[in-house]
C-alpha cells in the first residue's frame, strides 16, 4: 500500500468513526461559545413572569404572611425554600427550581423559573468531560483522531488544488486566523 | 531451624511494621479531625488571617450559584446580610442551582488571595454585568477571601 492510499484511508476510516463525536463537540461548542460571551444558557432554561402586588412594600413589614401570600399570588405554595433581604429594596424568596424576586418599594413580583435544557445539557456534560473516568480516554482518542482526520486531510489531493496548490494558501490563512486574533487580543 | 528462626523473625517485623502504619495512620485521622475548624462566617471574617490554609467548617443558607459554570456560590451569614465566595475543590466539580435557597453545610479551606490574585479578581468582577441580586453578594465576590470547598452537604430544606 502506497502512502497516499494509507492516508487516504486513516483519513476515511476516521472520518466515520468519529463522526458522532465531531458533531457532539461542534454543537456544544458553538453553545459554550455563546455561553461564554454571555449571550445564551446552553445548561438552563431560565422563564421570567412579572406579577404586580396590591400593594406596595417595606423591608421592617415583611413577615411569614407576607412571603405566604406571594407564594398564593404566584402560585408557588409548594415551591417554598427560604427567603432573605439581598438589600433594603429587595426580596428574594427562594423555590424549587426558580425564585421570586419582589421589589419592595414598587410591589412588583418577577417569578423566575430554571430548569435544564433538554439535549444542550447532556452535550455540555460529554464536551466538560463531566463523565471522566473511560470518557477522559475516549475524548483522547477523539481528539487524537482528529489531529490525524486534519493532518490526512491536507494530502488528500494532489496538483493545483492540493496542499502545494490553492489548499495550501487556505491551510496558511486557516492558521493565520487564530494567530492575527491572539495578536490584537492578547499580545498586543 | 535456622530458616525457621529467620522466617518467624521476617513476620515479626512484617507485622510490627504494618501496625505502625497503622497506628500513623490512626494518629494521622485523630490530627485531621482536629484541624477543622467549625466557626460563623463572621468570625471567618473578622480575623481571617487566623484561620488562613486551615480546614473551616461552615454552614449557611446559599445565595448565589454562578451560572457560568458553577464555579462559585455565595453563602449567607446569620446577619442576613455578610456573604462569603465558595469555590469548588476536591471532587467537587461544580455547584448546581438547585443549591440556591437550601442550607448546605460546607467542609473546606479557607483561603486569602495573593495581592495580585485579589487585583485580578476585581478586575474580573468590574468586567461583568451587574443585577441587581447580585449586587448583594458583590462584596463577598471582590473580597480576596473565600473557601475552596471539599465536601459539602445540603442540611435544609
Amino acid at each position: 500500500m502506497n502512502w497516499r492510499k494509507l492516508n487516504r484511508w486513516i483519513h476515511r476510516e476516521l472520518g466515520f468513526l468519529f463522526f458522532g463525536m465531531t458533531i457532539i463537540y461542534g454543537i456544544s461548542g458553538i453553545a459554550l461559545n455563546h455561553h461564554i460571551a454571555r449571550h445564551w444558557d446552553p445548561g438552563l432554561i431560565t422563564r421570567s413572569t412579572i406579577i404586580q402586588y396590591p400593594e406596595t412594600l417595606q423591608k421592617a413589614l415583611v413577615d411569614r404572611s407576607t412571603i405566604e401570600n406571594i407564594l398564593e399570588l404566584t402560585g408557588e405554595e409548594d415551591n417554598y425554600k427560604q427567603y432573605y433581604f439581598p438589600n433594603e429594596e429587595h426580596l428574594m424568596i427562594y423555590l424549587k427550581g426558580g425564585h421570586i424576586l419582589v421589589n419592595l418599594p414598587a410591589g412588583s413580583i418577577q417569578v423566575t423559573k430554571i430548569r435544564n435544557r433538554p439535549f444542550f445539557s447532556e452535550l455540555n456534560y460529554l464536551h466538560y468531560n463531566k463523565p471522566k473516568k473511560l470518557w477522559t480516554w475516549f475524548s483522547d482518542l477523539y481528539a487524537f483522531g482528529l489531529i490525524l482526520i486534519a493532518i490526512s486531510g491536507l494530502f488528500l489531493i494532489k496538483g493545483r488544488k492540493g496542499i502545494t496548490g490553492r489548499g495550501g494558501i487556505l491551510t496558511i490563512i486557516g492558521i493565520l486566523i487564530p494567530l492575527v486574533f491572539l495578536v490584537i487580543y492578547l499580545w498586543l | 531451624m535456622q530458616r525457621s528462626v529467620l522466617l518467624a523473625l521476617i513476620a515479626l517485623v512484617a507485622i510490627s511494621c504494618n501496625q505502625t502504619v497503622k497506628s500513623e495512620s490512626e494518629t494521622q485521622e485523630v490530627d485531621k479531625t482536629e484541624k477543622i475548624v467549625s466557626a460563623s462566617i463572621i468570625e471567618l471574617l473578622e480575623t481571617p488571617v487566623e484561620y488562613q490554609d486551615k480546614e473551616v467548617a461552615i454552614s449557611g443558607m446559599v445565595t448565589h450559584v454562578c451560572r457560568h459554570g458553577g464555579q462559585k456560590c455565595f453563602v449567607v451569614a446569620d446577619d442576613g446580610e455578610t456573604q462569603i465566595r465558595i469555590v469548588p475543590g476536591g471532587d467537587i466539580d461544580e455547584f448546581l442551582v438547585d443549591m440556591e435557597g437550601s442550607t448546605i453545610a460546607f467542609k473546606g479551606i479557607f483561603r486569602i488571595m495573593t495581592a495580585e490574585l485579589a487585583a485580578e479578581n476585581l478586575e474580573n468582577y468590574a468586567s461583568q454585568e451587574q443585577h441587581a441580586v447580585e449586587q448583594s453578594h458583590s462584596s463577598a465576590e471582590k473580597a480576596e477571601y473565600y473557601i475552596e470547598a471539599v465536601e459539602f452537604k445540603e442540611v435544609s430544606p
